[in-house]
């Protein structure tokens, strides 16, 4: 089975405050981190939340080379911005808004490094609780989330053995050929989920 | 987030209820979302949102599925990913993606799935003649109309960009995208041949059906 790896990316084990603070209150520091991000106009306030959200970060035992790589993929944007909103509005505004967004992603990467995947998941599934009235359906949901999860290595390894067999005929420059097939077997894949899901009585509407 | 949200929500809440095909349906096309998204990713553009077949996807999401299953599947993805699974092009994850400049592209795939679906329903039940041209249309509408629409917002709120600058910075993604549709279409079109009751089986439900002379449908589909 390939493509597994996604499952354990951003999770590190620990003990700390921030591993056992309650999911909804991580929640809602990064939400006030992205409220802040509006709010904040002086980017030497800016500056200061940012450093308590790394001196957090550093706290939870996740580790320096973590934090650089939650922040990695962002930084030649964040050059590109900061250097043209420099030339536009000035040093002050520029630094603002680049060490907004740094702080909203530092806090994000804050979450999803201190609570394991199988938390996040029920902190989604709760997210539909508060609508059961109006027919949500928690358990249909969560049912719905596991499926998609088991079936993202088998599309995964569908679309590199629809390449290889592309390469085989020779056709790995015709993107039909790579891509159709991919789509056959998934909706094939799809129908036979739900089958078997109908044959044991699972995911069909109660009422 | 207010659109994420109500993926969820929106899902067991129809007036007609999904069955356990449905179900498997939008759990497995959310995961070809999430698939697709890790495969290749390009960057391109000025400011270095990369393009992968994420876009590909969503779009054939929604002309596979219709409207509401292709909101449910695209909304799924979003939302996962928005909790930190690292299943955004490149392996990026979590709500931080809100504060970074492609944040628009991200919230616009479930609308735009939704929206290209909902076109598609009405193409694949009307017409007969011309359906890829219709259907390219109505991909072409939905990702200038939401994609890039929504794109450019998100780069100007969070980039703090005008406008002008805003709209130059996603130019570069249309060349791919119309490449994208046309692909989308043409994988579409097939789809709908090799199942025709993918998305136009409620329409067999109707006692009088009109004669149109569209391509031979099993009689009895797979529904029960």
């Amino acid at each position: 089975m390939r493509g597994h790896g996604f499952l354990l990316a951003n999770y590190v084990p620990g003990t700390s405050l921030i591993h056992r603070m309650p999911l909804w209150l991580k929640f809602l520091l990064v939400l006030a981190c992205g409220m802040a991000s509006f709010l904040i106009v002086d980017w030497r306030l800016a500056a200061g939340a940012l450093l308590v959200m790394c001196v957090l970060f550093l706290l939870s035992g996740a580790g320096a080379v973590r934090l650089f790589r939650a922040v990695r993929p962002l930084l030649p944007i964040l050059l590109v911005i900061g250097a043209f909103q420099w030339w536009q509005l000035g040093g002050p505004v520029a630094a603002r808004i680049v060490l907004n967004i740094l702080l909203c992603v530092v806090a994000a990467s804050l979450l999803t490094a201190t609570t394991p995947l199988h938390r996040l998941l029920d902190g989604v599934v709760s997210l539909a609780r508060p609508f059961r009235r109006f027919g949500a359906d928690p358990e249909r949901f969560a049912l719905t989330i596991a499926i998609m999860l088991r079936s993202i290595p088998f599309i995964a390894g569908a679309f590199a053995d629809v390449r290889d067999s592309a390469r085989a005929r020779g056709l790995e420059r015709n993107p039909r050929a790579l891509v159709l097939p991919v789509f056959i077997t998934t909706v094939a894949y799809a129908r036979h989920t739900g089958e078997a899901l109908a044959a044991r009585g699972l995911g069909e509407p109660e009422d | 987030m207010t659109q994420t949200h109500s993926a969820g929500t929106l899902q067991p809440a129809k007036r007609n209820r999904w069955n356990a095909t449905d179900l498997g349906l939008i759990a497995v096309f959310a995961a070809l979302v999430a698939a697709s998204a890790l495969v290749a990713a390009i960057p391109v553009g000025g400011l270095g949102v990369p393009i992968t077949l994420q876009t590909l996807a969503v779009m054939l999401t929604g002309l596979a599925l219709g409207p509401g299953r292709a909101f449910a599947a695209v909304g799924l993805h979003t939302l996962l990913g928005l909790a930190g699974l690292p299943i955004f092009s490149g392996g990026r994850s979590g709500l931080g993606i809100l504060a970074g400049p492609s944040a628009g592209y991200i919230i616009a795939f479930p609308l735009a799935a939704a929206a290209v679906g909902w076109m598609a329903s009405v193409i694949i039940r009307r017409t007969v003649k011309f359906r890829a041209v219709f259907l390219f249309a109505a991909a072409m509408v939905a990702s200038i109309v939401l994609i890039h629409g929504l794109g450019i917002a998100g780069m100007m709120v969070n980039a703090k960009l005008d406008f002008a600058k805003a709209f130059l910075a996603d130019l570069p993604f249309y060349p791919g995208d119309i490449i994208k549709n046309v692909l989308a279409v043409a994988v579409a079109i097939a789809l709908h041949k090799a199942f025709p009751d993918l998305l136009v089986r409620r329409v067999r439900k109707v006692p009088q059906q009109p004669a149109t002379p569209e391509a031979p449908k099993p009689e009895a589909s797979a529904q029960q």
